[in-house]
């Protein structure tokens, strides 16, 4: 039942997207001050809280892998580290569209845009260690995702301490109810599509690791 | 609480796909000094850390006496000499000593380090920076830093190597003062003459298994059982552990 | 044995060997030289608004180039010796080596930076608030420099034992402080430009120095030695076939 999860998910995300973006250009107004650009929000906004999430996911399954030595933290901790990566480059993209088009300038180097692309490279780092790293640096590279994890509040912090060109947090709450109700379909959909990548990769990973116990079975058991 | 007898069970140790050690089952109780024979490459330097406690096994359980991990008390009672000698080269030989006394808490360690310096042959250099020493001295410097806490269990990785016929001689006898003392001694070494001089047994590390091994009966001269030893790596068709009777 | 007597014995090890020859010292202290020359090149003729914006820029790469090299220096002399791996059979609580070369980093990385924010101070008129307030730079200083350092010592200690590259941390360990260092920047600008928000500024700085030490603490022992609790199983588990 759990190995059909992914294709649930898959399916229902190939219906949420065509609705939501449906609803999204057809059915919901356009905001007086930005004009159209302004429906970028509806993706670059889920986006960004799933990128967060997923990086809190993945340093604290890192943060078990690493004081557990548990296979099946360190397969999650890998697969929400990708996913970092993907949803992180569809943010930093998504934003700077935006931003081009609302204030003339992609990258305006406030403290939000700037945390944002460091906890890519943070993640990206944590790729790179784990795919090309020595024998230890599995462990390494978890202490980084413990690390990037704790970087996600520092985002949020820079949002509140520092004067920044980024719109404050306070425009998703002003939006008006038929505008709310437009971010959550989007917001579903794009959960689905992670989650079903999430829960495909990390089978992957298990699949993995349970190959190599059986090779290593295999050799010890030919005593 | 002790940390004796060093027991492994089925031991497997693998980094990614390649199997270092498959299956281990080795004992080494107190009294007795057990020599880990091998080719380059064979697994003994990785059993050896995990003996130590720097390594964790892949499968299979390493344990102390009744310990299952080395905490603190227990690693007071653990010595591991390494193939590299690990000491700090800008400080003397002395110091180097007095840091590890330091370390452990030992009050008024000196006179104890005084006679460990001697006890090596290091009495004219105890003084002198030990970057400054040869490869043999450093090596005795790391054996009397090894016997400082008077350790139950004492590994040590080939020890033998970078040391003259004098030091062979000395770090032989050492360690059948230290046997004599109660201590479990696993060592490792390409030396079969020195090993043959001072084991009770000797253990044959071939593809990651323990394939073969030899104990020394009652009052078998040297050169018998240094025979035997050097027979070990002859006969590994079979997977079964191989002992090898005398004059067989 | 107390961990702070372990932490002291361990560092204090550091510092009597560092004085004999005093190399990591002289290369650091020279290195901070050389980097100000550059920026006193580069940025010399920045109109006087404008270096309240660079000042803290300067200060805080300069304190994170050292500290790299720093790092690199104390854990390239373990890697070499071998000598980590000693201390980790012996018996001293692990998180004292972590504490123990904080300590000596932070030290090196502290005296350099009070080497640079005079020489700031002198050469940019901007800066001349760190002689005038030197309190307040003083503790900035050490605040920003514990959160460089907590994360780098870490890292560092991690890459000597799993002998890993050198290069690898300046990959791993500019993204991982930036954060940290923003808030260090964001700190110093608030001092140069006599904001009133300083001393919260400075608080929370504490307060991420706090988490970070704790953090790197907790996690030293398991990324060293990949956390030698007894393996649960003796035998691969069997996984039940896919259909």
């Amino acid at each position: 039942m759990l190995a059909r999860l992914p294709l649930v998910l898959f399916a229902a995300a190939a219906l949420a997207i065509p609705y939501s973006v449906q609803r999204i250009f057809l059915h919901t107004g356009i905001e007086k001050k930005m004009g159209t650009v302004q429906k970028i929000f509806y993706f670059h906004v889920p986006l960004a809280w799933i990128m967060m999430a997923l990086a809190v996911a993945c340093g604290i399954a890192a943060a078990i892998q690493l004081r557990r030595r548990s296979q099946l933290a360190e397969s999650i901790s890998i697969a929400t580290g990708e996913l970092v990566l993907i949803t992180g480059l569809a943010v930093l993209v998504t934003g700077p569209i935006w931003g081009h088009a609302t204030w003339g300038r992609a990258w305006t180097w406030d403290a939000r845009q700037v945390s944002t692309g460091l906890l890519w490279l943070i993640f990206a780092a944590f790729v790179l260690l784990r795919r090309y790293g020595a024998a230890g640096s599995e462990r390494l590279a978890a202490a980084l995702a413990v690390f990037g994890a704790v970087d996600v509040p520092v985002i949020y912090y820079a949002v509140k301490i520092w004067k920044t060109t980024h719109p404050s947090t306070d425009v998703v709450g002003s939006l008006p109810p038929q505008m709310w109700a437009s971010l959550w379909p989007a917001l579903g959909a794009l959960v689905c599509v992670t989650l079903g990548l999430l829960l495909v990769r990390i089978r992957q990973e298990q699949d993995q690791a349970g190959l190599d116990e059986a090779w290593i079975a295999l050799d010890t058991g030919g005593k | 609480m002790a940390i004796v007898p060093l027991q492994l069970q089925g031991l497997s140790k693998r980094f990614g796909r390649l199997v270092v050690l498959r299956g281990i089952e080795l004992t080494v109780d107190a009294g007795e000094i057990v020599a880990l024979l091998g080719a380059n490459g064979c697994g003994k330097t990785t059993l050896l850390s995990i003996a130590a406690g720097l390594a964790p096994a892949s499968t299979g359980a390493c344990t102390w006496g009744d310990a299952a991990d080395l905490d603190i008390e227990a690693r007071r009672r653990l010595a591991f000499v390494a193939h590299s000698t690990q000491i700090y080269a800008r400080l003397s030989a002395r110091e180097n000593l007095r840091l590890v006394a330091a370390l452990r808490g030992d009050v008024g360690a000196d006179p104890n380090i005084d006679r460990l310096i001697a006890r090596v042959g290091l009495a004219d250099a105890a003084d002198r920076a030990a970057g400054m020493f040869s490869r043999g001295m450093q090596q005795r410097l790391a054996i009397a830093r090894a016997l400082l806490g008077a350790p139950e269990l004492l590994l040590l990785d080939e020890p033998f190597t970078a040391l003259d016929f004098a030091g062979r001689t000395l770090l032989g006898r050492l360690l059948l003062e230290e046997r004599s003392r109660g201590a479990a001694i696993l060592l490792t070494s390409h030396d079969l003459d020195a090993v043959a001089e001072v084991s009770d047994r000797a253990v044959l590390l071939a593809d990651g298994r323990i394939t073969a091994q030899a104990s020394r009966e009652g009052s078998e001269s040297v050169v018998s059982f240094a025979e035997r030893i050097r027979r070990l790596g002859t006969d590994t068709r079979t997977n079964a552990v191989q002992e090898l009777a005398p004059h067989a | 044995m107390s961990l702070v007597r372990q932490s002291w014995l361990l560092a204090k090890n550091d510092l009597v060997q560092e004085l004999r020859d005093l190399e990591m010292v002289m290369t650091a202290a020279f290195f901070t030289l050389v980097v100000l020359v550059m920026f006193a090149l580069s940025f010399a003729a920045l109109p006087a608004a404008d270096q309240t914006l660079a000042v803290p820029g300067m200060l805080w790469l300069a304190i994170a180039f050292v500290g790299a090299l720093t790092l690199t220096r104390i854990f390239d002399r373990e890697r070499e010796a071998d000598t980590l791996r000693a201390v980790l059979t012996w018996p001293v609580d692990r998180v004292a080596i972590y504490f123990g070369k904080l300590g000596v980093t932070l030290l090196v990385v502290t005296g350099c930076g009070a080497l640079l924010m005079p020489a700031l101070a002198l050469l940019f008129p901007a800066a001349e608030v760190f002689l005038e307030r030197p309190l307040e730079s003083a503790t900035l200083l050490v605040l920003g420099c514990v959160a460089y350092c907590a994360v780098g010592t870490l890292f560092a200690a991690g890459l000597a034992t799993a002998s890993g590259k050198n290069v690898l941390l300046s990959v791993i360990l500019y993204p991982l402080t930036s954060p940290a260092l923003i808030f260090a920047l964001v700190a110093t600008r608030a001092l140069l430009e006599g904001h009133p928000a300083l001393t919260t500024y400075l608080g929370q700085l504490a307060a991420l120095d706090a988490m970070l030490v704790a953090l790197a603490s907790w996690l030293f022992e398991p990324v060293l030695l990949g956390n030698v609790v007894k393996p649960v199983r003796s035998a691969p588990r069997r996984r039940p076939m896919k259909e």
